[in-house]
């Protein structure tokens, strides 16, 4: 059972791996970091504060530089200490000086524009190179979010358009709401699914580095697993052509 | 000298030590509303001198509880910054244009938490339109400054406090001076400007900065809180007012150092923190709201006159140097001594006020250098001994 401090997930399968207990020591955990990426205003902050647990914030401000977040989650049976989310400004000179140093060891990284802004939108090649310029690994995790489908009235870009650009650029699309539980995805699955991922990849002592100083240990050795089919791998790009904005994703 | 001598005098006085008991309380408030009466006095007659005694001013903007009331903050920060209130800024400008129009408004929009929270909502979008013009105005007026995220919160905090002419004056001017370095069109010089952070917590407490820096947490936990002067990270309103009275008195690293004056105070949280970045940043950037203000600031001044940011320069690489803030904040010293009072500049207005200014060498230069606490070298000591008898009084 996949559980979150909120524990309202139950559409994640179960998958206990043999090897595995679920009691993890300390030095045992994981921590997967992931970046939020993506144009000012398009609701980075937004939806960060809806996975960790909060409201829709009535009074958004704006971030300056970035915002760390993070939950305790446990899936399929292993508990995953910390998903980390580095939360970033979105302005570019922010982008330019500070963010360089968040982008370091990230585990996966996720990319938001709003669907009601096109230049948000046609921003997103700038902000994958810029992925790529830090020379994060392309096996790392990404996933494209098209946020703000509550706007129906305002959307410009069409779900088509999100799907065509995250199948080119190899990764799942994925269209919600930070303020709507209503339409599209919701947004516990979305992180859910980036750490179903990164569990679920072979960790590599590159996925440790820079996290040496965890519980006081020296290198942590992390259990390998196999992976076995779930219900959230039928959204890989190369398979999910059709729905995979459909908040049926997971069940 | 003499009123400066004379305040801290009648403070002493009615310091008089009487022994500890049940009623202390009562005491401290007694001495609080004193103090206060005192200072206002001092303050006003600071105001009224001519040339207008910014080295006191100065003083008073840094000693416990600043500058007091918004009624004075009105009229001494422009003294503060050397700004003519009876001059204006072009006005019919089309702020549409201007290249970061659209990120000021979607800042502004997001803005709703600095304003006073029984505010009605009507009253608010008015003043959220002036804030817009504010931002703009002023970076119409000067081309190569360039917005940035955070800038609307140090904004928003004039506004409120001096209303919208008077806020476009005050920070048409601090932003080519404190802030300047904030508005290059990239972010180098203020990384370069956090640069101060960790050796300022080297020297002071070295077992605290192995640990910061074991933890490979960096600076960037502190730039909300440099490029708002605080705005962007304190709820309330007066502590964010109070703060900008101490930063309008003193060298734009002031910022850092109070960074740092916290960081020390949470010595004990962070050293029993995991000793690593995300962890160390997420403590260290979330900022307790019942800092004890006053004592930090005093915290920051005792840092600053220890290690001076040109004693630094070298850990902080060469950044002093290259710094526009810090380098047109000596000239803005030095000119900020010969201002004339509202009564006279009101008189002179049209006319040309700079004319009359009293020529520097007139001044008396000892005097403008006690005061200048921030900029002190050698004059480090008596400055502390002025806050501290603020604070004697106080604990
Ligand atoms: N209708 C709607 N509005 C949203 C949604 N998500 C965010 N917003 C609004 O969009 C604005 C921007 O949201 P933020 O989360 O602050 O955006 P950001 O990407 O963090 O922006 P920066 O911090 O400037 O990079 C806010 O006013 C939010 O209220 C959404 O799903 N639907
Ligand atoms: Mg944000």
């Amino acid at each position: 059972m996949a559980t979150t401090s909120n524990s309202n997930i139950n559409s994640i399968n179960e998958e206990q791996e043999s090897s595995s207990t679920s009691q993890d020591s300390p030095s045992q955990r994981r921590i997967f970091k992931v970046i939020v990426l993506g144009d000012s205003n398009v609701g980075k902050t937004c939806l960060t504060i809806r996975f960790c647990g909060g409201e829709f914030p009535q009074k958004p401000e704006a971030t300056i530089g970035v915002d760390f977040r993070d939950k305790d989650m446990t899936i399929e049976g292993e508990s995953i200490k910390q998903l980390q989310l580095w939360d970033t400004a979105g302005q570019e000179r922010f982008r330019k000086s500070m963010v360089q140093h968040y982008y370091r060891n990230v585990h996966a990284v996720i990319f938001v524009y709003d669907v009601t802004k096109l230049s948000s939108f046609e921003n997103l090649p700038t902000w994958v190179d810029e992925c790529d310029r830090h020379s994060l690994s392309s096996n790392i995790p990404r996933v494209l979010v098209g946020n703000k489908c509550d706007i129906t009235e305002r959307k410009v870009v069409s779900t088509n358009m999100g799907q065509k650009f995250a199948e080119h650029n190899d990764m799942p699309f994925f269209e919600t709401s930070a303020k709507s539980g209503e339409v599209g995805e919701s947004v516990n699955n979305i992180f859910l699914y980036v750490a179903k991922k990164l569990k679920s990849q072979k960790p590599t002592i590159n996925m440790r580095a820079g996290f040496g100083g965890i519980a006081g240990s020296g290198r942590t050795s992390v259990r390998r697993l196999k992976l076995k089919s779930t219900g959230i791998q039928g959204f890989e790009p190369e398979k999910s052509k059709s729905k995979c904005s459909g908040s049926t994703c997971f069940s | 000298m003499s009123k400066n001598t004379d305040l801290r005098h009648r403070r002493k006085v009615s310091q008089d030590p009487t022994k500890a008991s049940k009623s202390d309380n009562d005491k401290v408030n007694k001495g609080f509303e004193s103090y206060k009466r005192d200072k206002l006095v001092a303050i006003y007659q600071a105001l009224r001198s001519d040339p207008v005694d910014v080295a006191a001013l100065r003083k008073f903007a840094i000693s416990k509880g600043g500058l007091l009331t918004d009624e004075i903050r009105r009229k001494a920060w422009p003294k503060l910054l050397n700004v003519n209130m009876f001059d204006t800024l072009p006005k019919g400008v089309n702020i549409k244009e201007h290249r970061d129009y659209d990120q000021v408004v979607l800042d502004v929009n997001r803005s709703l938490k600095r304003f006073p929270p029984g505010m009605k909502d009507e009253q608010r979008e008015v003043l959220q339109d002036q804030l817009v013009e504010v931002i703009v105005r002023v970076l119409c007026e000067n081309k190569q400054l360039h917005y940035y995220q955070g800038y609307h919160d140090i904004c928003v905090t004039f506004l409120l406090v001096v209303g919208k002419e008077s806020s476009v004056m005050l920070v048409n001017k601090l932003s080519t001076h404190h802030l300047r370095d904030f508005m290059d069109s990239t972010m180098d010089r203020t990384k370069h400007m956090l640069n101060y952070l960790l050796p300022i917590i080297h020297k002071s407490n070295p077992t605290l900065y192995d640990f910061l820096q074991k933890s490979e947490v960096g600076t960037v936990f502190a730039l909300a809180w440099l490029i708002t002067w605080y705005g962007h990270v304190l709820n309330n309103f007066r502590s964010i007012v109070r703060l900008y009275d101490f930063f309008l008195a003193c060298h734009p690293l002031m910022p850092v150092y109070l960074a740092a004056a916290i960081v020390l105070y949470r010595e004990e949280e962070v050293l029993n923190c995991e000793c690593d970045m995300p962890f160390v940043h997420s403590l260290l950037s979330k900022i307790p709201q019942n800092l004890p203000l006053e004592k930090l600031i005093v915290d920051a001044g005792d840092l600053f006159v220890q290690y001076q940011p040109s004693q630094l320069a070298k850990e902080a690489r060469l950044y002093y140097k290259q710094s526009s803030s810090l380098t047109t904040f000596q000239q803005l010293e030095e000119s900020s001594q010969s201002q004339r009072p509202d009564s006279i500049l009101q008189k002179l207005t049209g006319r040309n006020a700079s004319a009359n200014e009293v020529p520097l060498s007139q001044q008396s230069n000892r005097m403008v250098k006690v005061a200048v606490w921030a900029l002190s070298m050698g004059i480090g000591a008596a400055a502390l001994t002025v806050l501290n008898t603020a604070m004697e009084f106080w604990t």
